[in-house]
């Protein structure tokens, strides 16, 4: 089964994607903020996720901080972000981070679907 | 502290110094005049006089003469008669002596006269009286000098007098041409005075006249230097003030502006997170079909179909916030035109053929790529597509054609709908308008998005316009710049029409 490390700083926003998402198949991991998400990523040690959605803006740690500290150690799982597009910049930045893809906020379910598939084949 | 008096005092002091100037030259020049005028009037009489006694003093010294010397030879010299004649001289001498005062040259005439009569008198008129008889020769001298000194005396009279009535006429000369003098001097020193209050007026009436035009030029920062009379300077400091309020309101303006741009913002931007949830999860029960009754399904869809709407609208504000706020950003780049408008058509088909509608993609071949954001020209299309598509009545035509025209790319939204008049045109880019209110309910949508499609196109650096006339359809074109690196494509004019119609 897929799995998917997904997290954002909105419960009901988190709530319904891991309702959506399970109802798609797949095996959700949640985190509320980019701390959690870290310490999620360490309990899951070997089980790794198989794709990572991060919300971009998150306190303690924002979602770009988190895929750069992912990127850091030289994980390869691969991330897609979730951005509100505030900063016309930002898509460019994510990328040279390491973002995999990035979806806009809001998005349209079949878009998120799509990108999840082909990255968690291309994985596989 | 500057001495600067006001413009009335300015006025006030010119007209005063002007006024004292003449009346001062004038009273002087008259005053003189008139002196001038008495002394000649006493010196005439006073030569009028001494002619007189210089006459009185030549017959006395003829009686003097007479006595001393009788004409016939009966008569005897008489001491008596000779002392009247002496006394009357002495008398004329005293009177003509008055007359010559002040006069140096005829008083030493006179004087010479009294001397030589004393002399003639002691030593010829005496020794006559007691019967002796002078030597002829001091006689005749003696005689002649009296006779001589009293023609002189009566000779210098009248040329003295011409002499004062020439020196009256130049006085009276002098003086006129120095009161016209002094007149025009004072003339002259008014005008200075004048024309150096108009100049102190003129710089800064100048620099006012310069700023006004400055500011009603939209230059809120403009300020005028303060100087000049007072009320000139105070025209000038009302002038800042105003400037300065002008200015202050611009910035509340701006800042209240700010403040509701940042406001929608905000709003929609927050609006956003619940919109998105309430949508994933109707969307969720929709896909849970079975496990709903039909009416739960049905509120489930209607749930899901609003929440997009909703959505939708949220976006477009946040674009036209954003845009407004200058931080709606693209990201433009070489973008092939034919995959694009083939993407948004495949995309927009389905609307039309809920419609009925008869929709057509005419892009010219070999298009060079325009330099723009797809994803943002994409929601341009859309938007056009769309309201062609709402606007235009079921079994109608729409068609989206891109063709070159120079050195940019044309695309066209046109349909065969019942059109726009004039006054509609000119507000088809407003926001939240419609072609009809009452449509509103029927046709839906937020009326935002030919707003945002012209934001859109203009932040490409392009233009957009819309053509049309009651009945017969409305096309809204859009013009977009070729990218630099892109394929320039040789110019085929005639191809272009026979290319946009098939």
């Amino acid at each position: 089964m897929t799995r998917l490390l997904v997290a954002d700083d909105s419960e009901t926003v988190l709530l319904m994607l891991q309702r959506r998402l399970e109802m798609e198949g797949y095996e959700v991991v949640t985190a509320t903020d980019g701390v959690e998400a870290l310490d999620r990523l360490k309990e899951l040690g070997s089980q790794e996720p198989d794709v990572i959605l991060l919300d971009a803006m998150m306190p303690n740690k924002s979602g770009t901080e988190v895929l750069e500290e992912i990127r850091g150690k030289g994980s390869k799982i691969p991330i897609v972000m979730i951005s509100a597009h505030l900063d016309a910049q930002e898509p460019e930045r994510m990328r040279k981070l390491g973002a995999n893809d990035i979806v806009p906020k809001p998005f349209e379910w079949e878009d998120l679907i799509d990108k999840i598939e082909e990255l968690a084949d291309g994985d596989g | 502290m500057k001495f600067n008096p006001s413009l009335t005092a300015r006025l006030r002091i010119g007209f005063l110094v002007l006024f004292a100037l003449l009346l001062i030259v004038s009273l002087l020049g008259v005053g003189r005049l008139f002196q001038i005028r008495v002394n000649y009037e006493n010196d005439i009489t006073r030569y009028f006089q001494l002619e007189l006694q210089s006459e009185r003093l030549r017959s006395a010294f003829i009686l003097e003469q007479a006595a001393a010397r009788p004409a016939t030879a009966h008569q005897t010299p008489s001491q008596a008669e000779l002392d009247q004649a002496a006394a009357s001289f002495s008398s004329a001498a005293s009177d003509a002596r008055n007359e010559t005062d002040g006069d140096s040259v005829l008083t030493a005439k006179l004087n010479h006269l009294v001397v030589s009569e004393a002399a003639w008198r002691k030593a010829v008129a005496e020794p006559l009286i007691h019967e002796k008889v002078p030597p002829p020769a001091v006689d005749r001298r003696l005689t002649s000098a009296v006779t001589n000194s009293g023609e002189d005396l009566a000779n210098d009279t009248p040329a003295a007098r011409d002499s004062a009535r020439n020196s009256a006429r130049t006085d009276t000369r002098n003086t006129t041409i120095l009161v016209a003098a002094g007149l025009g001097g004072a003339l002259l020193a008014a005008l200075i005075l004048f024309s150096g209050l108009i100049n102190s007026m003129r710089a800064p009436l100048g620099r006012l006249v310069e700023g006004a035009r400055r500011l009603a030029g939209g230059d809120l920062r403009t300020r005028v230097e303060v100087g000049g009379p007072v009320e000139i300077a105070s025209l000038g400091r009302a002038f800042n003030e105003m400037a300065n309020s002008l200015e202050r309101d611009a910035r509340e303006r701006d800042r209240v502006e700010q403040m509701k741009d940042d406001f929608v913002l905000t709003v929609s931007h927050e609006l956003r997170t619940p919109v998105t949830v309430v949508k994933g999860f109707a969307e969720m029960l929709t896909d849970q079909r079975k496990s709903l009754n039909s009416r739960q399904f049905e509120a489930a869809e209607v749930i899901a179909e609003s929440a997009g709407q909703l959505q939708k609208m949220i976006n477009d504000l946040l674009d036209l916030a954003r845009s407004d706020a200058g931080k709606l950003r693209i990201e433009p780049e070489p973008t092939p035109v034919r995959p694009l408008a083939q993407r948004i058509g495949r995309q927009m088909r389905p609307n039309f053929e809920t419609k009925d509608q008869r929709f057509t993609v005419a892009v010219e071949k070999d298009l060079p790529d325009i330099q723009a954001d797809a994803g943002r020209i994409g929601q341009v299309l859309a938007n056009l597509l769309t309201n062609a598509n709402k606007y235009a009545p079921e079994g109608s035509e729409v068609q989206l054609a891109a063709t070159q025209v120079g050195d940019e790319v044309q695309f066209a939204v046109s349909d065969t709908g019942p059109g726009l008049d004039e006054d509609q045109l000119d507000h088809v880019f407003d926001r939240f308008w419609r072609a009809d209110s009452s449509e509103s309910q029927s046709v839906g949508g937020t009326g935002l998005g030919l707003a945002i499609a012209k934001s859109l196109v203009e932040l490409h650096g392009g233009a957009i316009s819309a053509n049309s006339s009651p009945g017969e359809g409305a096309t809204f074109r859009f013009v977009l710049p070729i990218a630099k690196d892109g394929r320039p494509k040789p110019k085929t004019p005639a191809k272009t029409k026979a290319g946009a119609a098939g």
